[in-house]
């Protein structure tokens, strides 16, 4: 059967569509990331929440200024001078971990010796940075060598206070830091991917629900007709005439200060209920437009059931609507995720893209792109691919479509 | 024609009242009053509240006491969070500045789309439909929000730091025409953007599908000049889809208005909705919603008309 399906015509024509079979696979790893994230491998909720390196620090591409590396070397110190005061240094200390790094086990006296001597480095090197014009501005290039030394002396001592990690360690940092960090210092790569996960979730409940609804209702309402066809029709077109957004804002806002607040059942109940109308009209047509049919009246004449010829022949013959109905509703299931989530009603606990999205606003105001550049492209690619393959899916079952 | 206006009423008159009735049935699973109130006041609190709000009254009252502030237009019930503001003042004081944003920014993007597709169309197949089509779908596949955002970096922080001058307001909002390039055309250019990918995606296919019509080989054939077979006979029968497209962009429409609103400060409709929202402003959210949707099947009616108006056979069927 497989085989037969292979050579079939649609099969054959979908593979003719190179940059349809590769959106394919494409959303295949996406949907394999996530299930392995589902299943709590590489990174988990906590994690991806964690506090890995110091504040907004670029990716890969962008040299750390001068300025951002001279805070970045206070942050660690002030850290390890933060457990050395505490009342119980011992366990402080033990306890301090940032990301993939924790403070070196030497005895007490050597690290408050390491620590006032950053300070010091730190304390000389402030003010010369500050008499720069425009200090935040300043390459490391254009300071003078002393300066440069003495900057990277204070940075030798940070990393003998925090051991920088070997081998797979190692490279896992680089992978965490590979896009920077946020305002919180959490990594940009880490949250990025994780999102994914939320982002196949929504996208897969959302389009499966509403497809499900959609298609019974749309055959149901073209079949039997009568008055099951005169509800159906009032329903989506009462819940058409509430603007999407409009109904998805109410729908979440139904859920607020209810058990379910903090979960992503909020967002699954407003898409579906939003979502279920576009499969269930498109999918109302075609049956009835199925249903004048040759093969049907002669199905009715054999004496068939009509419960047996919708599952039987109608819906078979509708199914590639919904297939393109579901790579649509995923779209927009995503896309809509990130404006909800941005109106503070969409994901509450976790990383999103739609949370990476709104808490980058105010990086971006400061210049700095990373995490709308890392969440947008993760978002990009996923969507395109979708975008390409409902294209596709159009162009082979569907080619008269406009 | 007024029969067919007649019909279309009659018809919309139900589904309009279906939408109330959902509207204020969803608003009323989770129970606004505990939500607004909190968990620290007193039973007696709640129930002098539920009380002024007619919420202990049977729904189908309440429900009465609705369809009739809306059919006077008259929202006489008080706001919640912001005292002594009937919703009434609220709506009629956002309205303004959302339809400052919204009509532009249909007319632009209508325009431009429908310019943009007719030189695709007329290139058909060359490098410039290619790369057209190609801009559109990588543009539609980037959220609207990532435009808002770097939107307002690149045209308001970034160029009034190179110029030193305000051209673009980066937030807030001044009522009167002379304020309205500086507080409304960046956020009407981003959303004109956004659309664009997916107006001009639609319109070329409809433009492509026109020209191969027998009516085109006609005209060739008669000797019409390109210029005369595009702009004259293609697009006048290409106005069917286009009005309904233009009818399908209005949610996507209202949905960027309300983001542009919160973004860039402007107190519109979208923005006092999502305020009452998060303040859990129940009288608002549901007027505001109902009235939302009200004025978007009013639009739907007027693309009706639009129909019959370019194609009488719609008015006979």
């Amino acid at each position: 059967m497989i085989k037969r399906w292979w050579n079939s015509r649609t099969a054959r024509k979908f593979r003719q569509n190179r940059l349809a079979v590769v959106a394919l696979f494409v959303i295949s790893i996406y949907i394999a990331l996530a299930f392995v994230l589902m299943l709590g491998g590489f990174i988990s909720l906590e994690t991806s929440d964690q506090r890995i390196g110091s504040q907004v620090l670029p990716g890969f591409l962008g040299t750390v200024l001068p300025q951002k590396r001279l805070d970045n070397a206070l942050d660690f110190i002030d850290d390890v001078d933060r457990a050395l005061n505490n009342r119980d240094p011992e366990q402080a200390l033990g306890e301090l971990t940032i990301g993939f790094r924790s403070v070196a086990k030497l005895p007490q006296p050597e690290l408050r010796k390491l620590v006032d001597q950053g300070f010091e480095k730190y304390d000389h090197l402030a003010p010369i940075l500050d008499e720069l014009a425009d200090s935040s501005q300043v390459t490391t290039g254009q300071l003078s060598d002393e300066t440069a030394t003495e900057l990277t002396e204070l940075e030798g001592i940070v990393d003998q206070l925090w051991p920088p990690p070997t081998g797979w360690q190692a490279t896992k940092e680089g992978l965490a830091l590979v896009f920077g960090t946020d305002r919180q210092g959490r990594s940009i790569s880490m949250r990025a991917v994780y999102s994914v996960k939320v982002a196949i979730q929504v996208g897969v409940v959302t389009a499966f629900i509403s497809v499900l609804i959609g298609s019974v209702l749309g055959t149901a309402a073209a079949f039997f007709g009568g008055v099951v066809d005169h509800v159906v029709t009032w329903l989506y077109t009462t819940f058409a005439s509430i603007p999407n957004l409009v109904l998805l804002v109410l729908l979440a806002h139904m859920f607020t200060e209810s058990q379910f607040e903090n979960t992503l059942v909020p967002v699954y109940v407003a898409f579906c209920l939003t979502f279920w109308i576009g499969p269930c009209r498109v999918i109302r047509g075609e049956t009835l437009k199925l249903k004048e049919l040759e093969y049907i009246q002669a199905a009715t004449a054999i004496g068939f059931s009509r419960p047996y010829i919708m599952v039987k022949h109608i819906i078979p013959n509708a199914a590639h609507l919904m297939l393109i109905n579901f790579s649509l509703l995923f779209i927009g299931a995503i896309k809509s995720e990130v404006i909800l989530s941005f109106l503070g009603l969409g994901v509450k606990r976790g990383p999103s893209w739609g949370i990476m999205i709104k808490q980058s606003g105010q990086e971006v105001v400061n210049g700095f792109f990373w995490q709308i550049g890392t969440a947008t492209g993760f978002m990009f690619v996923l969507v395109l691919a979708f975008n390409i393959l409902s294209d596709a899916l159009q162009d082979v079952f569907d080619p008269k479509h406009v | 024609m007024w029969a067919y206006l007649f019909r279309r009423l009659a018809y919309n008159m139900p589904v309009y009242l279906g939408v109330i009735l959902l509207v204020m049935a969803a608003l009323r699973v989770n129970d606004p009053v505990y939500a607004y109130l909190g968990k620290n006041v007193t039973e007696e609190q709640i129930e002098a509240r539920r009380e002024s709000m007619g919420l202990k009254e049977p729904f189908l009252a309440q429900y009465a006491v609705m369809v009739k502030q809306i059919a006077t237009l008259d929202f006489d019930t008080m706001s919640w969070r912001q005292q002594g503001t009937t919703v009434g003042e609220l709506m009629s004081k956002a309205i303004w500045p959302s339809l400052a944003l919204t009509v532009p920014a249909l007319i632009l993007t209508s325009v431009i789309s429908i310019c943009v597709s007719i030189i695709a169309a007329f290139f058909r197949g060359r490098t410039i439909d290619r790369s057209l089509v190609v801009i559109a779908v990588l543009g539609m596949s980037i959220s609207f929000l990532v435009y808002i955002i770097v939107g307002q970096y690149f045209g308001a922080y970034l160029l009034n730091e190179k110029l030193n001058t305000e051209i673009f307001a980066i937030h807030g909002y001044k009522s009167g025409i002379l304020n309205w390039p500086r507080y409304c055309l960046l956020p009407v250019l981003i959303s004109v953007i956004v659309a664009m990918g997916y107006d001009t995606r639609f319109y070329r296919a409809v433009m492509v599908e026109e020209s191969n019509r027998d009516y085109i080989t006609t005209a060739k054939a008669k000797g019409a000049s390109r210029q005369k077979i595009m702009f004259v006979h293609m697009l006048k029968n290409a106005m069917i889809p286009i009005v309904t497209r233009i009818s399908i962009t209005l949610p996507f429409l209202i949905v960027g208005s309300i983001l542009l609103e919160v973004y860039f400060g402007i107190p519109g409709m979208g923005q006092a909705l999502i305020s009452a929202v998060t303040n859990q402003d129940f009288p608002v959210v549901q007027a505001f919603t109902a009235v939302f949707a009200g004025l978007y099947i009013l639009t739907n009616l007027m693309t009706d008309v639009m129909y019959a108006l370019l194609d009488p056979r719609v008015r006979l069927s």
